[in-house]
């Protein structure tokens, strides 16, 4: 029976004993009205447990699909193995790239500085220096190859904490305090780093800017 | 008047091969007195003990960076004069607005090369 059902014949039960004659009550009569009671108290009391018991059972089978989708999400597989990897490969990269970059800028340094008074040993000179930049360039390939594993690992991260969130009908928190602040403190300071796909105002605009006056420029805004 | 090639210049900039970059391509226009500094805090201490006659300066550095570098040099009435070009990855307008406004001589958007770097330099400080 619903809970308002319930409610509603407890009521009436309580309604009927109040209406009654009490003055001149036989005992039959209150036993009657005890048992009419009792019984609608027990129904009420079943019910409450029951949909207590069913509460429960609710919360029960929530928790058992949040632990089935946190492991899932398999969390102790992100923070042992995925996010220490992508770490390493981009370790690695920036590794790679100053290695090489060493050796491109060494060499071009010395080519720079380097005598031309004899130009046998001077081709000979540049010959081995290009050698040695086409060699280094191929950190190139290295730094593909790293990328796409970093790119992959937070694909995967991705897919899983979607389906996390999505499953759970979770909502994003308000950033903390210090997210907040850190926030702030970039739009302060116009700390956008570099644009995807080049620089959003290039050279010849930068330029264009840089000589307007500041009633064009307030004009911008406007 | 003549550009003094021997004058005193300020690279500031966290990565040290873009530092090492710069170097080089003043040294290929002429210019070999350059220090260096790897932010702003290091940049304006230099600034206090030495004379510079031109800063390029990065944008995005820790602590402080070049837009707040920038700011205080200007605000400073020791250092309020000395040229100061802004070489930044930030390519933003409202980047090149704010700079113009805390009074940035001028702005090179990375990467750039040797002849806009000079190009610039003249702007700034005169032919050389």
């Amino acid at each position: 029976m619903p809970a308002a059902e319930v409610a509603a014949r407890v009521r009436q039960s309580l309604e009927s004993v109040k209406v009654s004659d009490l003055e001149n009550v036989q005992l039959i009569e209150v036993l009657r009205m005890a048992q009419q009671l009792t019984d609608t108290m027990q129904m009420f009391f079943g019910s409450l447990d029951k949909s207590i018991h069913a509460e429960f059972n609710s919360i029960a089978e929530y928790i058992a699909k949040t632990r089935d989708e946190i492991a899932h999400l398999r969390p102790n597989d992100i923070r042992e193995s995925r996010l220490p990897g992508a770490g390493a490969e981009l370790e690695a990269l920036i590794a790679d790239t100053e290695r090489a970059t060493e050796t491109i800028m060494s060499e071009a340094e010395a080519l720079m500085i380097s005598e031309t008074d004899d130009l046998d040993a001077y081709k000979m000179e540049v010959s081995d220096a290009m050698t040695k930049i086409i060699e280094a360039c191929s950190f190139q390939d290295l730094t593909g190859q790293r990328v796409s594993k970093v790119v992959s690992s937070l694909k995967h991260i991705e897919e899983r904490v979607a389906r996390f969130a999505q499953t759970m009908g979770v909502n994003d928190a308000e950033a903390t305090a210090n997210e907040k602040a850190e926030e702030e403190r970039k739009a302060k300071l116009h700390l956008n780093g570099p644009a995807i796909g080049g620089p959003e105002t290039d050279q010849t605009n930068v330029d264009d800017l840089l000589a307007m006056d500041q009633d064009a420029i307030d004009a911008l805004f406007d | 008047m003549a550009v003094e090639m021997t004058m005193p210049i300020l690279v500031v900039d966290d990565y040290k091969t873009m530092v090492r970059i710069i170097k080089n391509l003043l040294k290929q226009i002429g210019f070999e007195n350059v220090d260096e500094a790897s932010d702003g805090t290091e940049a304006f201490e230099k600034m206090k003990k030495k004379k510079y006659g031109l800063v390029i300066s990065d944008w995005n550095m820790e602590p402080m960076t070049g837009y707040e570098l920038l700011q205080k040099v200007r605000a400073d009435e020791s250092t309020k004069a000395t040229p100061f070009i802004m070489v930044t990855a930030e390519s933003k307008t409202e980047n090149v607005i704010a700079a113009k406004k805390a009074g940035v001589n001028n702005y090179i958007v990375k990467p750039f090369n040797a002849g806009t770097l000079k190009a610039k330099m003249t702007a700034v400080i005169g032919e050389f």
